[in-house]
C-alpha cells in the first residue's frame, strides 16, 4: 500500500515535470496564434486579442495561469477550432485510446506467445523464420508499413474501407448492427498496422527474455520434480517472464502512443495523433501543448497501471 | 571486468551467422556513401531537364530513373546515404553521451540524486518522443540540419542512461571499485577508469540499435514534411518525393526503399549480432529490465 | 471588390465567358433544364477544414464554398460577367431595384417570399446589418476596404433596403451587391461586434441559399442539405458533404469513386482520368495567376531590400529562369504560361507585353553589372562581402508551388544565387509574414474579381497591407493613375487602354516573375450531371447538379432523412 501511495507521488511528479516541459518548449516557439491573414484587423485589435487570452505577459507568468487553469480542468482555448481544447480533444482521446488499447492487448498475446514459442523449441526453424520475419517488420518505417497495407488492402484489392474511423457518408443512416460492423470494418488496418509494429518489438523482448529465465534453477526444479515440460515453461517461466515485460510497458508506452501517430495520418483515424499534426501546421499553441501533455499523460497513468499488475503479478514485489 | 580482447570479438563477429551479413551490408552503405557520389557523373540536385527527363524510368544512363524535377535517383540514393548516416551516427553520439553521463553520475551517485535524477528521467520518458519532435520542428520551422540532429540527439538519449545507471548501480558495489576508493582515488577518475569501461558494451549495442532507429525515425519524420530540406537529399525525403506519386513512378519509392530497410536491418542485426558475440554472460547477468532489448533506443516509433 | 486571398479561386471576366463557354462545354455535362427528380449525395473533397464560417471572416476557398451555397446576395453576377452598370445582374435575394435620379443610391426590393433557414423572414434590416458586418473594424472582415464607397445602408421599409454611395462609379452595383452576403440579423445581431470572431454562432451558418448547413465535424466532414422550402426552389441534390483531405489520398478518393469531386487534380497526370471510367476531367479556367514576387522593401522597413532593391537584379533573376519549361513540368501540357499581373482570360488582359526573355548569360552580366560577382565560375554571388541569397515562401497547401520552389532553387543556382526554401503554412505563416513585410520572395497567387479595381488592390501603391493585398509593397505613382483612369472610365476600350499600360510599367519593373495561370482540372464523377463551372466559381452551379436516377449508387439514395443518433 504504501509503496502504490509512494508510485502515485512519483507518477504525479512527472506530470508536473512533463507539463512544464511542453509549456516551455512550445510556447517559447516563434510565431503568433494572432496574426492572421486578414491585414484589416488593427494592430490594437489584435493587442486586444492578446490580451484577451494573456499572450502578452511574460512567458513565466504564462506558465503559471497555464498551471492554474489545468488544475481547474481547463487546458486553454483552441482557435483552429473555435471552442476549448478540453472540447476539442474529448472525442479524440478515446480513439486513439481504442486503437492503441486493441493493438497494445493484441500485440502482447501474439508477441508473448511467439515469443515463448521460439524460446521452447530454441533454434528450430520456427524460431529462426519468425525471428527473421519480426526483424524485418521491426526495420519497416512506421508509415511504411501503414502505406502499404492501406494501398494493398483499400486500393488494390478493394477489400477493405480506405481510412476514416467510419465511413463518412452511410453510418449515420446505418442500422445498429451495420453500423457495428463498419466500425470493426475501419478498425481493421489501423489496428492491424500498429499490432504489428509493436509486435515486432515485443516478440524480439520476450525471447531474450524467456532464454535468460529457462536456465533458471526454480525451473530445473520443477522438471526434476517430474512435472510434464509444457507445464513447467508456460506456468513458471511464463509468470515470471511476465513481470520485466510488464516493467516494460513503460516504455512502450510512447512507444506505441508514437506508432499510432502516423498509423492515425496514414488512415485519417480522428485521434490525438491526427490532432496534434494539424494543431502544429495552425500554430494552435493551446492546443499543440495539450496533446503533448495529454499524450505523456497517457503514459504515466498506463505505467501506474503496469506497477499495479506488477505487484500483483509477482509476490515477491509485493513485499 | 573488462569485454573480450577486440581480436577476439570482430572474428567473433565475423563468424556470427548473421553478424557478418550485418557488418558486409554496412561496409557497403558507408563505402556508397563516401566514394559513390564521386562515381556518379550527376549530383543528384541538379535538375537535368524539366522538361523531358521528368519522371523517366530505370535506364543505362539512369539505372535507378529520374525524379519529378530530372534528377538522378542513383545519385540521389548515394548522397542520401551520405546525409542519413551522417544524421543518425551524429545524433546517436550526442545521445550516448549524454546518456552516459547521465546514468553514470546517477548510478554512482545513488541515494537522494540518484531518485530526483530518474524522477526527471521519468518524466522526459514519458513525453512520447515523435509528439516532442514534431512539436519543436513545426513550431520552429524552417530547421536547419545542426538543429535537426541536436534535436534528435537530445531525445533519444534516455534509455542508454537508464541502462547505464543500473550497470553502474552493480559495478560500483564490486571489490575492485571499493579498493580504488580505499586508495583514495577520486570519483571522475574511478568513474572514468573504471566504471566507463564497464558500460562500454550495452552502450555500443544501445548506440548500433539506436543508429537504425534514427533512420528509420528520419524517414518517418520527412513523411511529415519535417525532415531535411530541399534540395538536401536525405534517404527519407527521396522516399517522399516518390510517395506522392506512388501511382505509377515506382522507381523513386522501391531503391530509396530498399536503402532505408536494408540499413535499418543491417544495423539491427549487427546489434544483436553484437550483443550475442560481446561476453554474454556480462550483459544477462544483470537485471533483465535493462540488460534485454529495451524498447524506445531501439523501437522506430517511439 | 472583394479582397481575395490568393488561395481561393474566384474571378470574372468582362469578355471571357464567350471563349470560356466554348471551352468548357466541351468538357462539362450540360444539366438538362427541368432535369429529374431530385435526390443524390455528392462527396466533395477539400484541402482543409475551414477555419471559420463566419462570411466577413472567410478567406479560404472551403469555406468560400460553403458561403456561395448556403447565403444569398442580393443579386447574382449574369452570365455575361459584365461587372459595370446593373444590366448583367440577375436578381437574388432582391427581386428588382430603383436607382436614384443621382446614382448616389439605389433601393433593393427584397423578395417576400425569401425565408432564412430557421423560417424567419428577409428582412431590409438584415441587409443594413450586413453591412454593417462587414464593415466594422471590430470585426475585421478583409471586404471592407472594397465597401469603401458604401456610405451606409438605410431601411425604408420592412423589405426595401436603400444602399448609399459617396460617389458614382462604373462598378458601384457591383460593390454594393457582391461584397455584401445578405445575414440575419436576429442570429448574428445576438452577439456584440467584437465577440463575434470567436462565437460559436459562426460555427452554425444560417443563410437563405438553396443548401442549408447541417453540421460540422470539425476535421471530418461538413454537411449540407437541399433547403426543400427555398424561394428560388430546391437545390436538385440531397446532401453535400466536403471532407478534408490531403491532395495524394484525394487523387486516390476521386479514382476509386469514394469522393465525387476533387478540385485541381495533378494538371500531370490527367491521363488517368482520361482512361478511368469512374471520373472525368473538368476544366476549370479562372482569373488566378501566380507568380514569385520579390519584396521591395528590406523587411517591415521602408529601406530597399538589399538583393531585391534593384531593378537589374529583378530583372536578371527574371531572366534566369525557364518558364516554360518549368510550366510544363509542373503542368504538363495543361499549363498557361503568365503574361503579367493578370490572367490571359482577363477582359483587360494584354498578352502581348513583353517579359523579360529566358537568357541566363544576359542574366550573368545584368547581376555583374549590378555588383554580384563570383569569385569563382559557379560559385554563390557576393558583393559587398554579402552573399546574393534569399529564402523563398511557398504555401504547404499548394503542390504546384511547391514544386515551382524546388524548380527555382536550382534555376538560380545555375546563376548564382542561393534559394532556401521555406515551405509554411499558409494561414499561421504565410499570411502575416507577408502582411508584416517580413519575408524575402514568396511564390503567390492572385485571385482577382474582372474588373480593374481588382489589379488596384493588389499592384496600387495605396493598397499596401493593411488597407490591401499588395504584399511586395510595390509603388510606382504613374501605375497608380493609369489604374484610376481606368476604373473611372465608363468606356471599356479606353480602360483597356489605360489598363495595358500600366500593365507594361508594372513589367518593366519586373517587381515578380510571372510563372503561370491558374487553370485547374478539377476530377469530377462521371455519374453526376454537373452544371457549367462558372469562372467565379465551379461550386456555384452546385444546386443544379444532378444524378440520374438510373446511375444512383448507395449514398445517393439515403434521402433527406434525418441520421440516426
Amino acid at each position: 500500500m504504501r509503496r502504490l501511495a509512494a508510485r502515485l507521488l512519483q507518477s504525479l511528479i512527472v506530470v508536473v515535470i512533463v507539463t512544464t516541459i511542453s509549456f516551455f518548449v512550445i510556447h517559447a516557439a516563434p510565431g503568433d496564434p494572432f496574426a492572421y491573414d486578414s491585414a484589416n484587423i488593427t494592430q490594437a485589435v489584435r493587442e486586444h486579442w492578446r490580451h484577451q487570452f494573456g499572450y502578452d505577459r511574460p512567458l513565466l507568468e504564462q506558465y503559471a495561469r497555464y498551471v492554474v487553469s489545468v488544475l481547474h480542468g481547463q487546458l486553454g482555448y483552441s482557435f483552429q477550432y473555435g471552442e476549448p481544447v478540453t472540447v476539442a480533444i474529448r472525442d479524440a482521446v478515446p480513439r486513439t485510446l481504442l486503437l492503441a488499447g486493441l493493438s497494445l492487448g493484441l500485440s502482447f498475446l501474439i508477441g508473448i506467445t511467439v515469443g515463448v514459442l521460439q524460446a521452447v523449441h530454441r533454434d528450430g526453424w520456427f524460431d529462426r523464420a519468425s525471428s527473421a520475419v519480426l526483424l524485418v517488420f521491426y526495420s519497416l518505417p512506421d508509415f511504411w508499413l501503414a502505406l502499404s497495407a492501406l494501398m494493398l488492402f483499400a486500393y488494390v484489392w478493394r477489400v477493405l474501407p480506405p481510412g476514416h474511423i467510419v465511413d463518412p457518408v452511410m453510418h449515420d443512416y446505418m442500422s445498429g448492427w451495420a453500423a457495428l460492423a463498419d466500425r470493426l470494418k475501419h478498425m481493421i488496418l489501423p489496428v492491424g498496422s500498429l499490432t504489428l509494429l509493436t509486435t515486432a518489438g515485443i516478440a524480439r523482448y520476450q525471447r531474450a527474455a524467456m532464454l535468460d529465465i529457462l536456465p533458471a534453477d526454480y525451473v530445473r526444479t520443477a522438471r526434476a520434480k517430474g512435472l510434464p515440460e509444457r507445464r513447467v515453461v508456460w506456468r513458471h517461466a511464463l509468470r515470471t517472464a511476465l513481470t520485466p515485460l510488464v516493467t516494460m510497458l513503460g516504455v512502450l508506452f510512447p512507444a506505441i502512443l508514437g506508432g499510432a501517430l502516423f498509423v492515425e495520418r496514414v488512415f485519417s483515424w480522428p485521434g490525438m495523433g491526427s490532432l496534434a499534426a494539424n494543431a502544429i501546421g495552425a500554430r494552435d499553441y493551446d492546443l499543440v501543448t495539450a496533446t503533448v501533455v495529454v499524450g505523456s499523460i497517457m503514459v504515466v497513468v498506463g505505467n501506474f497501471l503496469a506497477d499495479i499488475l506488477q505487484m500483483l503479478l509477482d509476490p515477491r514485489i509485493r513485499e | 571486468m573488462n569485454s573480450a580482447p577486440r581480436k577476439n570479438v570482430a572474428r567473433r563477429l565475423l563468424a556470427h551467422s548473421t553478424g557478418r551479413w550485418a557488418v558486409g551490408v554496412i561496409v557497403l552503405m558507408i563505402l556508397a556513401a563516401i566514394v559513390g557520389p564521386h562515381l556518379m557523373p550527376y549530383s543528384g540536385i541538379e535538375q537535368l531537364d524539366i522538361v523531358r527527363l521528368k519522371n523517366s524510368p530505370p535506364s543505362w544512363a539512369h539505372p535507378f530513373g529520374t525524379d519529378q524535377y530530372s534528377r538522378d535517383v542513383l545519385a540521389r540514393v548515394l548522397r542520401g546515404a551520405r546525409i542519413s548516416l551522417a544524421i543518425s551516427t551524429l545524433s546517436v553520439l550526442i545521445s550516448i553521451t549524454i546518456g552516459t553521463a547521465y546514468g553514470l553520475v546517477a548510478g554512482y551517485a545513488g541515494g537522494a540524486t540518484d531518485a530526483a535524477l530518474m524522477r526527471l528521467l521519468d518524466g522526459f520518458i514519458s513525453i512520447p518522443r515523435i509528439f516532442l519532435l514534431i512539436a519543436v520542428l513545426s513550431l520552429w520551422n524552417p530547421v536547419p540540419l545542426t538543429a535537426l540532429i541536436l534535436l534528435l540527439g537530445a531525445t533519444g538519449w534516455f534509455t542508454v542512461s537508464r541502462l547505464v545507471r543500473a550497470e553502474t548501480l552493480t559495478a560500483r558495489t564490486q571489490d575492485y571499485v571499493q579498493a580504488a576508493r580505499a586508495l583514495g582515488a577520486s570519483d571522475v577518475r574511478i568513474l572514468w577508469r573504471h566504471l566507463l569501461p564497464n558500460v562500454a558494451t550495452p552502450v555500443l549495442v544501445a548506440a548500433t540499435l539506436g543508429v537504425a532507429n534514427v533512420i528509420a525515425l528520419e524517414t518517418g519524420l520527412s513523411y511529415l514534411g519535417l525532415g531535411a530540406r530541399e534540395p538536401t537529399p536525405s534517404w527519407g525525403s527521396i522516399f517522399l518525393d516518390g510517395v506522392d506519386f506512388f501511382a505509377g513512378n515506382w522507381w523513386v519509392v522501391l531503391f530509396p526503399g530498399i536503402a532505408i530497410i536494408g540499413t535499418v536491418l543491417a544495423f539491427n542485426v549487427l546489434g544483436d549480432a553484437l550483443r550475442d558475440v560481446l561476453d554474454p554472460r556480462q550483459l544477462h547477468g544483470t537485471p533483465m529490465t535493462e540488460a534485454a532489448p529495451s524498447m524506445t533506443e531501439s523501437n522506430p516509433h517511439g | 471588390m472583394r479582397n481575395s486571398p490568393p488561395s481561393h479561386h474566384r474571378g470574372r471576366s468582362l469578355l471571357l465567358a464567350g471563349a470560356l463557354a466554348a471551352l468548357s462545354a466541351c468538357t462539362s455535362k450540360e444539366t438538362p433544364v427541368g432535369g429529374g427528380a431530385t435526390g443524390g449525395t455528392v462527396v466533395i473533397d477539400a484541402p482543409s477544414d475551414p477555419s471559420t464560417l463566419f462570411p466577413p471572416l472567410i478567406s479560404e476557398e472551403v469555406g468560400r464554398w460553403i458561403q456561395d451555397l448556403v447565403f444569398d446576395r442580393l443579386a447574382q453576377i449574369g452570365p455575361t460577367m459584365v461587372t459595370v452598370g446593373d444590366k448583367g445582374f440577375t436578381p437574388e435575394l432582391a427581386k428588382a431595384w430603383t436607382w436614384a435620379p443621382d446614382s448616389l443610391s439605389i433601393a433593393f426590393s427584397i423578395d417576400p417570399r425569401a425565408r432564412w433557414h430557421d423560417g424567419q423572414p428577409v428582412t431590409a434590416k438584415d441587409v443594413r446589418y450586413s453591412f454593417q458586418l462587414f464593415t466594422d473594424p471590430k470585426v475585421g472582415s478583409s471586404s471592407a476596404s472594397t465597401l469603401t464607397n458604401v456610405d451606409s445602408v438605410s431601411v425604408r421599409d420592412s423589405l426595401t433596403a436603400v444602399v448609399w454611395f459617396k460617389k458614382r462609379s462604373p462598378e458601384q452595383f457591383y460593390d454594393a451587391v457582391y461584397q455584401i452576403i445578405v445575414m440575419p440579423e436576429h442570429v448574428y445581431g445576438k452577439v456584440p461586434m467584437d465577440q463575434l470572431r470567436t462565437s460559436p454562432v459562426t460555427r452554425t451558418p444560417i443563410g437563405s441559399g438553396r443548401f442549408r448547413f447541417s453540421k460540422w465535424d470539425v476535421g471530418q466532414r461538413i454537411e449540407l442539405l437541399a433547403d426543400t422550402a427555398n424561394y428560388r426552389g430546391r437545390a436538385k441534390l440531397d446532401r453535400l458533404l466536403i471532407v478534408p483531405a490531403d491532395p495524394q489520398t484525394q487523387v486516390a478518393r476521386v479514382l476509386s469513386g469514394e469522393a465525387d469531386v476533387m478540385e485541381a487534380f495533378p494538371s500531370d497526370q490527367t491521363a488517368k482520368l482520361d482512361s478511368s471510367k469512374v471520373a472525368a476531367a473538368v476544366i476549370w479556367p479562372t482569373l488566378g495567376y501566380a507568380f514569385i514576387g520579390m519584396n521591395l522593401h528590406a523587411g517591415a522597413t521602408s529601406a530597399p531590400h538589399p538583393i531585391f532593391g534593384d531593378a537589374r537584379v529583378r530583372r536578371a533573376l527574371s531572366m534566369a529562369v525557364d518558364r516554360q519549361a518549368m510550366l510544363t513540368n509542373v503542368f504538363g501540357k495543361l499549363g498557361l504560361l503568365s503574361h503579367g499581373p493578370f490572367a490571359a482570360g482577363f477582359g483587360l488582359a494584354d498578352t502581348t507585353i513583353q517579359l523579360p526573355p529566358f537568357d541566363t548569360t544576359a542574366a550573368k552580366a545584368l547581376l555583374d553589372s549590378a555588383g554580384w560577382k563570383a569569385a569563382t565560375p559557379g560559385a554563390i554571388r557576393t558583393k559587398n562581402g554579402k552573399p546574393l541569397q534569399f529564402a523563398v515562401m511557398a504555401p504547404s497547401s499548394s503542390v504546384p508551388r511547391r514544386q515551382y520552389a524546388v524548380l527555382i532553387q536550382a534555376a538560380l543556382r545555375r546563376v548564382g544565387a542561393q534559394v532556401d526554401i521555406q515551405i509554411v503554412d499558409p494561414r499561421s505563416v504565410m499570411y502575416p509574414k507577408m502582411n508584416s513585410g517580413d519575408f524575402d520572395a514568396v511564390i503567390n497567387a492572385f485571385n482577382p474579381d474582372p474588373s480593374i479595381t481588382g489589379t488596384a488592390q493588389y499592384w496600387a501603391t495605396g493598397a499596401a497591407p493593411p488597407n490591401g493585398q499588395n504584399y511586395l509593397r510595390y509603388a510606382n505613382r504613374d501605375v497608380d493613375a493609369l489604374l484610376d483612369s481606368a476604373a473611372k472610365s465608363f468606356d471599356p476600350a479606353k480602360a483597356k487602354q489605360y489598363a495595358s499600360r500600366a500593365y507594361k510599367d508594372i513589367a518593366a519593373d519586373a517587381p515578380a516573375i510571372w510563372l503561370y495561370d491558374y487553370v485547374l482540372v478539377n476530377a469530377v464523377n462521371r455519374r453526376i450531371d454537373t452544371a457549367p463551372f462558372r469562372v467565379d466559381g465551379w461550386w456555384v452551379n452546385l444546386p443544379d447538379w444532378s444524378i440520374p436516377q438510373d446511375k444512383r449508387i448507395e449514398r445517393d439514395r439515403i434521402g433527406l432523412a434525418p441520421a440516426k443518433p
